[in-house]
């Protein structure tokens, strides 16, 4: 407890407040999963493990780089997870089929998991490197996924516009435009090497000279972009799911 | 319609829907019975005629004054026995001159019918037949009595009157009968005896046959009605679960927007058409499944609302069919 109240007070309290906004979206999308429809499961489940995969930062024993390569592994499998939601959801406009349940979704996302676990135990402890190479693959998903879900909440807003839902999807809308503002940024900085892990890392490890700064303004541009469309994505994940809960209430 | 006086009575009022022709010819043939049978209609009578068991006359006459006789009146009646859901069979013995008597007038011509006796000078007409020397018969009838005289040669040969089975002598039931209000003459011309050919027409007529023929004719008109109404029956019916179908998907509609119709679609199909909709069974599993796709589009509460108006669509729907 001492170590995990450590933590929170060296972390910056920007991201502090970023991860308890997840923790809350987290909350009550997993809530919203359990007493609402099968074809919710997965999208709920997914934004709950947004949450697990932000929580690296106050997780006690995330030092060790297993744990800290498994956070973003979660992180992939959460968006995933939500993608397989929104196309079940288009499927079930254009189809009206709903098959499966909630049980099948909890286990395999847990199986999921498992393996990922297990893939990550077998092999050798992955290094810094390894650990921002894993994080980039993560963020390159995201991005490329947000911006299939945009389209996929479009076309299903089409669909079902005048039911009472329809408004929930267009929040969905704005939810992935902040987390493909907040994880393309980040992967921007990655791509050209000026995220902070790689700062870290040719400090400590190669000789390698940067030029970040010839490129500050930018570098520090997206850097705030990054910080506050992960917050905004984190209170607007929360915020869409209060307001479903509200349309079908 | 030719009303016979009613001779002496072996049978009255014996109900036609119940007795096979075939059976009733074969008994009063094969009893040797002389007399005649009357069919009694709602719009027609036929007389038979029999002498010693042979059936010597047929006719058959509707009220519209259409007449047919021999095997035409033996087709007619079996018709009207197995289609007409009504009808009275009566019996009576005559004797064997009387039987001859009718013979001759079944087959002879009708000279004056249905004339109002009050507006005819019946002397002028009895002067004629004498005159004439005629071969007939003067038929005084109302509608519940009848008496006959017949004349041979122009001479008065005798009378037939109700509850007689033989020729009479004596006159007083026609002039009774002349004497009620509303009576009527009928003046036949009759053939001499020789001139009857006295052939059995159960002889030359395959009753049997017949009869087959028109409860088989019978029998496939009305299943060929029933069919009929049946396709018709459907018809509705389909009309009506569409209406119903209609009605649902207006509903669902209105609650769940457009994809509500192709929710409703959807289901219908699943559950065998839109027939699930007045079964027991189908009709729950419809509403069941109508329900788990609204849960992912609208509130409880609209869908609380929603199933309401379709249980009590459906439950109206089902009372009519």
């Amino acid at each position: 407890m001492e170590k995990f109240l450590e933590l929170l007070a060296q972390m910056n309290p920007f991201d502090l407040v970023q991860v308890i906004f997840w923790g809350l979206a987290g909350a009550i999308s997993f809530y919203f999963s359990i007493g609402n429809a099968r074809v919710w499961t997965s999208i709920s489940i997914g934004f709950f493990l947004i949450f697990l995969s932000q929580a690296y930062g106050i997780n006690p024993w995330g030092h060790y780089q297993k744990l800290t390569a498994f956070h973003y592994i979660v992180g992939t499998v959460a968006i995933m997870m939500i993608t397989h939601g929104f196309l079940e959801y288009y499927v079930f406009c254009r189809t009206f089929e709903i098959s499966g349940n909630k049980l099948v979704v909890y286990l395999s996302t847990l199986g999921i998991l498992a393996l990922s676990g297990a893939f990550l135990i077998i092999n050798p402890t992955p290094s810094p490197n390894t650990i921002r190479n894993i994080r980039m693959v993560e963020n390159a998903i995201w991005v490329f996924l947000c911006v299939m879900n945009i389209e996929l909440v479009r076309k299903i807003y089409q669909a079902i516009k005048d039911s009472d839902i329809s408004k929930g999807f267009i929040a969905f809308g704005f939810v992935f435009f902040f987390i493909l503002l907040w994880r393309a940024s980040e992967l921007y900085l990655q791509i050209y090497q000026w995220d902070q892990d790689w700062q870290d890392i040719i400090v400590l490890m190669t000789d390698e000279e940067s030029d970040i700064a010839n490129y500050m303004s930018r570098v520090q541009f997206s850097q705030e972009v990054k910080r506050y469309a992960g917050l905004l994505s984190g209170i607007s994940v929360g915020g869409t799911f209060t307001y479903i809960y509200r349309l079908l209430k | 319609m030719f009303l016979l006086p009613k001779g002496n009575p072996l049978f009255e009022n014996l109900a036609v829907t119940k007795l096979k022709l075939p059976e009733v010819l074969s008994k009063l043939g094969g009893g040797g019975f002389t007399g005649y049978a009357s069919f009694v209609f709602q719009a027609s009578t036929v007389i038979l005629v029999f002498e010693a068991g042979k059936l010597v006359s047929a006719l058959h006459e509707e009220k519209s004054g259409t007449v047919r006789k021999a095997f035409e009146a033996l087709s007619s009646l079996a018709e009207l026995m197995v289609v007409s859901g009504s009808g009275a069979m009566n019996v009576y013995k005559l004797s064997k001159d009387l039987t001859l008597c009718i013979h001759a007038l079944l087959e002879g011509e009708t000279l004056y019918k249905a004339q109002e006796l009050k507006l005819i000078d019946i002397n002028a007409l009895l002067k004629k037949v004498k005159e004439d020397q005629m071969n007939g018969c003067l038929r005084i009838y109302t509608d519940d009595h009848s008496a006959m005289i017949f004349y041979k040669d122009g001479n008065p040969l005798g009378f037939f009157h109700d509850g007689s089975s033989d020729i009479e002598t004596s006159s007083s039931e026609s002039q009774k009968i002349a004497g009620l209000p509303g009576a009527k003459i009928d003046l036949f011309s009759t053939r001499s005896v020789e001139e009857i050919m006295g052939i059995d027409l159960l002889e030359v007529t395959n009753i049997q046959k017949i009869w087959d023929t028109t409860v088989a004719l019978h029998q496939s008109e009305i299943d060929r009605s029933t069919k009929e109404r049946q396709e018709r029956d459907k018809k509705q019916e389909l009309l009506k679960l569409a209406e119903l179908e209609e009605q649902v998907k207006a509903i669902v509609g209105e609650y769940v927007g457009k994809v509500g119709r192709g929710i409703v679609d959807k289901e219908l199909s699943d559950n065998g058409g839109n027939a699930c909709l007045i079964d027991e069974a189908g009709s729950v599993k419809f509403m069941n499944g109508v329900d788990r796709a609204a849960k992912l589009l609208i509130s409880g509460t609209n869908i609380k609302a929603m199933m309401e108006k379709l249980t009590t669509a459906i439950t109206t729907a089902k009372s009519e069919f």
